[in-house]
C-alpha cells in the first residue's frame, strides 16, 4: 500500500526532498533487522517494509510529520539507532522515522550533573563528552552504539554501572514528547519552565505512561529530547587507549581497578552480590564475560587479545593448558570495577573487596590481574564499546531468562536457565559454549539490591535449523519457567513479536487490568491508533 | 567469487551501526566521532555498510531491481574501509568492504554502470591513464631528469610515479623530487617514463574489475623485463594495488612506498635532514595506505561449523583489520625533520577519515567528495596545525582543491615536500 500522493507530498514538504524516501532499496535497508528471521515467515531477515522513511531535523518537523499522520490516518514508527526489530514497522502501510539528524547534545551541566540530549547521542559519544567535565553516563548493556534517550524513554536502560550510575529509567529527568496526536508534552520539571532537575514535577510526572519499566518502545509517540542525570567520573578527561585493533586496552590511573572475580559455587556468587549491595563498593558489577559461554567464553577472551587470532582459530585456544585453566577458575564468575575517588577510598574498597572475598569464598581470577587483561577489561567494561561481541559466534542470538529481581530470586532459576539450555547445546542446535552462557547486572538499578542473568542462545543466522531451533528453545523457556512460576523474561517479547494479534490477545488477557488500562491509555493519547503494538493493549470486549 | 558467495556476510549483519563510527573505544568527542563518510552525507540507512549488506540480501533475494537510486547507493561511497575497520572489531568473519566491491562488480556486469565514469573508463582503455590525457605525455613529468629508463637500462628498483604525479603539474614536481632522493641515496632506481601504465587499482574499485588483469600483467611483464625486484610508489593507491591486489591475481613484487623508503634511508643514515621547518603539520593516513594497505596474505579455505553452530574457516582466514598498515613510517620521518611539530587528528590510523577522493567518487559525485575532504580540513584545523599531510596525490589534489573554496585556510603538503625542505 503506497502512500497517497498527497500524503508524501505533504510529508516532504515538512522535511524536504532530500530527507525523504521511498526507494525500494532504501526501504529494505530499514526493513532489514537483527530477529527479524524469528518470527518473519519463511525466516526472512526482513521486517515489513515501511512505506516511506523520513529523516526529521527538529522537533517542529516531529510535530509536523506526526500530525500529517493522523490526517492521513498512517501508521507511524520512529527509531534512533535502529539496532533491534523492535524498531522497524511490524505491519504494512508504516512510515519509519530515523532520527539520525537529530543527534544532538543540547546541554551538559555540569553542576547539576544532569545532559539534555536529542534521540541520535549515542552513549559513546556522551561519554566522551561528559568526562570531559568529570562526569559519567550509564552506558545501557547494549553498548555504547545505542541511543542513551531510547534507554531513557523507551526500553530497557540498564548497564553494567547502574549499581552505581542507576537505571536510565531512573535517570529520567525529564521529556520533550511528540504525542500520538501530535500535541508536544514536556514532562517533568521542564514542563513548568523550571529546568530539567526533574522528572516528576513541578510538572506533569508522566513517567509511568511515557515509560514505565520496559517503555512503549516506539509504539507511543515520539520523543525528542530527555534529560538524564550524570554521576561522578573521577578519571581522565579522555580514555587513554592503547593496543592493537581490536584488543584496544586502557591502562587507567591507580584508582581504578578490574577484576574477574569467581567463586565455589552459585550461593557464593549470589552472597557476594548481597554484600556488595550492603557495602556500596562497585562503580562497574556485571557478568559480561560469561555470555560467551563458561566453556568456549575464556577461549575467546583469550585469542581476542591477540590480533593475528580470529574465531577461526577458537579450537586452538581451547586446547591450550593456560586456557584450560583460565576457564575452570571463573567458571562462576563476575566482573567488578572499583574506583576510588581519592586514593584512601580506593584502598578502604580494597580492603572491603578482600572481607567479601574472604566470607564468600570468592578469588580473583589470576590471569585477568595481568596488566594488559585488566586494562583491556577497564577500557571494555567502562566504554562498553566491543558489546557487539557477542554475535561474534554465529551473528544470532536470542537471551531468554533476564528476569530481574534480588538474588535469591535470580539464583532460583540460574539452574533452571542451565538446564533448559544444556540439551539443544548438545545436539548441536546452539553454539556448544557452555550450559552458563548468562549476561547480567550484579546491580541493575542504582544501588544494587535487584539483579538479571540471561541466558544467551546462539544460532546460525544463516541456518534455517539452527534459527528454528532458537525459537523453539524460547517456547521451551518461557514453559520451563511457566512449571516454576517464574514470569518470561525477554523471551515473552521476542514471542509476542511473532504471533498473531489473535494469539497475543489470548496472552495478554492473562493480565488484564494492566492492558486494559494501556488500552485506556492509548485510546486517550493516540485516537487514530497510529502506533504499533509494542504498546500491547488488550481489545475493547 | 560473486555476489551470491556473500550471501552469509549479508545475513550476518546484526544491524548494530558500529560501522557508522569509529571504533567506539576510540571516540573523542561528539564532533569526530563518525567513520562513514558516505552515511553522513547521504543520511539514509541503505548508504552505511550495514545498509549495504541488507540492500545486496535484497538484491540477491529478487526484491528489488535496478534503478537510479540503487546505483547511488552502490557507488556514493570512497570504499576507504573505515567501516569495515570498525565492524570487524567484534565480527571478524563478515567480509563487508569486499560485499560492497561485489555489488559493483556485479552491477558493472550487468551493464549498471555510472554514465559519469565512462569518460574515465575509456580514456584509460584507450590512453592508459585516469587523468583524461593522452598517454603518450605519461613520461613527460620527468623530463630532464637524470635517472634511469628502465625501458632501455635495467634497475634492481622501479619507481611508479601513477597517474596523478605524473600529469598533475601541480604533483609533478614532488614526484620529480622523490625519485631523485632515492636515487641520490645510492638506490638503483628507474622509471618505465612513456612505458608506465596504470596500475588498474583505482578502477577495480569503481567495479571494473577486468581491466586490473591486463594493467596488471603488462605492468608485471615490462618490471621483469627490466629486472625489477622491488616497486616504489609514492601513490597510495597504486601501493595498495601493487601490495594487495596483484598479488591476488598472482603478480608479486616487493612493493614500498616512497615513504616507508624514506624513513628506512632515513634511519641508515643515507638521508639526512638538517634544515629546520618551522611548521606545525597533521598528518592524515591515507585509507589505501593505512587500513587498506595491509599486505595480501595467500590463503585458500573453506568453511566448517564448529561446536555446532559457529561457521569458521579452514585453515584460518588471514584478517585484514586494518591492525598491519603503515602508520608508523610517515610519522617517523615527520618527526625526523628538525623544527616540525607533529599534532594529531582524533580520527587518526586505521579509523582515519577519508579525503573524498576515492572509489569513483572524486569523478562521479564531486560535491560529495568535497564535502569529505572539508570534514577532514576542519578537524586538521581542529588541532591548530598549520598544515595537512599526507602521503597519496589523490587526497593532496582533494584537499587542495577544497580549501580553495574555504575562508579559513591551511596548507597542504606531500610528505616529500616537507622531506626535501628539510634536506
Amino acid at each position: 500500500m503506497a502512500l497517497s500522493r498527497d500524503a508524501y507530498r505533504a510529508l516532504e514538504d515538512i522535511v524536504g526532498p532530500r530527507y525523504i524516501s521511498e526507494d525500494p532499496a532504501v526501504m529494505d535497508s530499514y526493513a532489514y533487522q537483527w530477529l527479524a528471521e524469528t518470527v518473519r515467515p519463511n525466516q526472512s531477515k526482513f521486517m515489513p517494509r515501511p512505506e516511506a522513511a523520513l529523516l526529521p531535523g527538529s522537533t517542529k518537523e516531529v510535530q509536523a510529520i506526526v500530525r500529517t499522520c493522523n490526517k492521513y490516518k498512517i501508521k507511524v514508527k520512529a527509531y534512533s539507532t535502529g539496532w533491534y526489530f523492535y524498531g522497524a514497522p511490524f505491519t504494512e502501510g508504516v512510515i519509519q522515522l530515523d532520527m539520525r539528524r537529530m543527534d544532538r547534545i543540547l546541554e551538559i551541566d555540569e553542576k547539576n550533573m544532569f545532559a539534555v540530549i536529542e534521540p541520535y547521542a549515542i552513549a559513546g559519544v556522551l561519554q566522551a563528552e561528559v568526562m570531559k567535565r568529570g562526569l559519567n553516563c550509564t552506558v545501557t548493556g547494549a553498548g555504547a552504539s545505542c541511543s542513551i534517550l531510547v534507554g531513557a524513554t523507551c526500553y530497557h536502560g540498564s548497564g553494567g554501572t547502574s549499581i552505581y550510575t542507576g537505571e536510565l529509567r531512573e535517570n529520567l529527568l525529564g521529556a520533550e514528547w511528540v504525542m500520538p496526536n501530535g500535541e508536544i508534552l514536556r514532562t517533568g520539571s521542564i514542563g513548568s519552565r523550571c529546568g530539567w532537575f526533574c522528572a516528576e514535577g513541578p510538572g506533569p510526572s508522566m513517567r509511568g505512561i511515557v515509560r514505565g519499566a520496559l517503555g512503549a518502545r516506539g509504539g507511543l509517540g515520539v520523543y525528542t529530547k530527555c534529560a538524564v542525570k550524570l554521576s561522578p567520573w573521577p578519571g581522565p578527561a579522555e580514555f587513554p587507549v592503547e593496543g592493537t585493533v581490536p584488543a584496544y586496552r586502557s591502562p587507567l590511573p591507580g584508582n581504578f581497578r578490574a577484576y574477574t572475580l569467581a567463586f565455589k559455587d552459585w550461593d557464593s556468587l549470589f552472597e557476594a552480590y548481597y554484600r556488595l549491595y550492603d557495602n556500596e563498593i562497585c562503580y562497574y558489577a556485571h557478568r559480561q564475560w560469561t555470555m560467551l559461554g563458561a566453556d568456549l567464553g575464556p577461549a575467546f577472551w583469550m585469542l581476542y587479545q591477540d590480533p593475528t587470532k580470529s574465531l577461526d582459530d577458537i579450537e586452538e585456544f581451547v586446547q591450550k593448558r593456560e586456557v584450560k585453566e583460565v576457564t575452570e577458575e571463573m567458571r562462576i564468575s563476575f566482573q567488578l570495577v572499583l574506583v576510588g575517588m581519592s586514593q584512601r577510598d580506593i584502598e578502604y574498597q580494597e580492603k572491603v573487596l578482600e572481607w567479601i572475598l574472604k566470607e564468600t569464598g570468592g578469588w580473583k581470577v589470576k590471569k585477568w590481574l595481568e596488566p594488559e587483561m585488566e586494562q583491556f577489561s577497564l577500557l571494555y567494561l567502562l566504554r562498553l564499546g566491543k558489546k557487539n561481541l557477542n554475535f561474534v559466534y554465529t551473528g544470532g542470538w536470542v537471551g531468554n531468562f533476564m528476569q530481574s529481581g534480588t538474588p535469591d530470586f535470580v539464583k532460583k532459576y540460574e539452574p533452571l536457565a542451565e538446564d533448559a539450555t544444556e540439551e539443544y547445546q548438545e545436539k548441536g542446535l546452539l553454539v556448544d559454549c557452555g550450559s552458563d552462557s548468562m549476561m547480567g547486572c550484579v546491580g541493575s538499578i542504582g544501588g544494587g539490591g535487584q539483579c538479571g542473568l540471561e541466558q544467551f542462545g546462539f544460532y546460525d543466522v544463516a541456518d534455517k535449523i539452527s534459527t528454528a531451533a532458537a525459537v523453539e528453545w524460547m517456547k521451551h523457556c518461557i514453559q520451563e519457567e511457566a512449571r516454576h512460576n517464574i514470569p518470561p523474561g525477554k523471551e515473552g517479547m521476542y514471542l509476542a513479536v511473532g504471533k498473531t494479534h489473535e494469539e497475543l490477545q489470548q496472552d495478554l488477557a492473562k493480565q488484564p487490568a494492566t492492558h486494559t488500562w494501556q488500552r485506556k491509555i492509548k485510546q486517550a493519547l493516540d485516537p487514530n491508533n497510529l502506533g504499533d503494538r509494542l504498546y500491547p493493549t488488550l481489545d475493547e470486549r | 567469487m560473486a555476489l551470491e558467495d556473500y550471501r552469509d556476510d549479508c545475513t550476518d549483519c546484526s544491524r548494530c551501526s558500529y560501522c557508522k563510527w569509529i571504533p567506539l573505544d576510540h571516540i573523542k568527542s561528539a564532533r569526530f566521532a563518525r567513520a562513514c563518510p558516505s552515511i553522513e552525507y547521504c543520511n539514509f540507512q541503505a548508504y552505511s555498510l550495514g545498509g549495504r549488506l541488507s540492500v545486496a540480501l535484497s538484491l540477491l533475494e529478487g526484491r528489488i531491481g535496478y534503478n537510479d537510486e540503487l546505483k547511488d547507493i552502490v557507488w556514493k561511497c570512497q570504499m576507504g574501509g573505515a567501516c569495515d575497520v570498525s565492524d570487524k572489531i567484534c565480527r571478524y568473519n563478515i567480509r563487508g568492504l569486499e560485499v560492497m566491491r561485489e555489488m559493483r562488480f556485479k552491477l558493472v556486469e550487468d551493464g549498471q554502470t555510472l554514465p559519469q565514469h565512462k569518460p574515465y573508463i575509456d580514456n584509460l582503455q584507450k590512453e592508459k591513464n585516469m587523468m583524461m590525457e593522452p598517454g603518450v605525455n605519461r613520461g613527460k613529468w620527468a623530463d630532464g631528469l637524470d635517472v634511469k629508463n628502465l625501458a632501455e637500462e635495467k634497475a634492481a628498483v622501479v619507481f611508479h610515479a601513477g597517474c596523478r604525479y605524473s600529469y598533475d603539474e601541480g604533483l609533478q614536481k614532488t614526484a620529480r623530487v622523490a625519485v631523485m632522493m632515492l636515487r641520490d641515496a645510492g638506490v638503483d632506481i628507474g622509471i618505465m617514463g612513456e612505458n608506465e601504465s596504470c596500475c588498474g587499482g583505482r578502477v577495480y574499485q569503481w567495479g571494473y574489475h577486468k581491466e586490473l588483469n591486463g594493467f596488471a600483467r603488462k605492468n608485471a611483464r615490462v618490471w621483469a623485463d627490466a629486472g625489477v625486484k622491488t616497486v616504489v610508489t609514492p601513490c597510495a593507491e597504486c601501493y595498495y594495488t601493487f601490495k594487495r591486489l596483484y598479488p591476488e591475481i598472482g603478480f608479486t613484487f616487493e612493493v614500498v612506498h616512497v615513504v616507508e623508503y624514506i624513513n628506512r634511508l632515513i634511519k641508515e643514515g643515507k638521508i639526512k635532514l638538517t634544515r629546520s621547518v618551522p611548521l606545525t603539520v597533521t598528518y592524515h593516513d591515507p585509507c589505501h595506505l593505512g587500513r587498506l594497505g595491509e599486505p595480501y596474505v595467500p590463503w585458500q579455505g573453506s568453511r566448517e561449523k564448529i561446536y555446532g553452530q559457529i561457521p569458521v574457516w579452514k585453515p584460518s582466514k588471514p584478517r585484514y583489520s586494518g591492525a598491519w598498515g603503515v602508520y608508523d613510517p610517515p610519522r617517523n620521518v615527520l618527526k625526523s625533520i628538525p623544527g616540525l611539530a607533529l599534532v594529531e587528528m582524533e580520527r587518526i590510523r586505521e579509523y582515519a577519515w577519508c579525503c573524498g577522493a576515492g572509489g569513483g567518487v572524486l569523478e562521479a559525485y564531486p560535491d560529495f567528495a568535497a564535502w569529505t575532504a572539508a570534514e577532514r580540513l576542519t578537524e586538521a584545523k581542529a588541532t591548530g596545525a598549520e598544515a595537512i599531510v599526507s602521503a597519496c596525490p589523490w587526497c593532496e589534489g582533494n584537499f587542495a582543491d577544497t580549501v580553495k573554496n574555504q575562508d579559513e585556510k591551511i596548507e597542504v603538503y606531500d610528505i616529500i615536500d616537507l622531506v626535501q625542505m628539510a634536506l
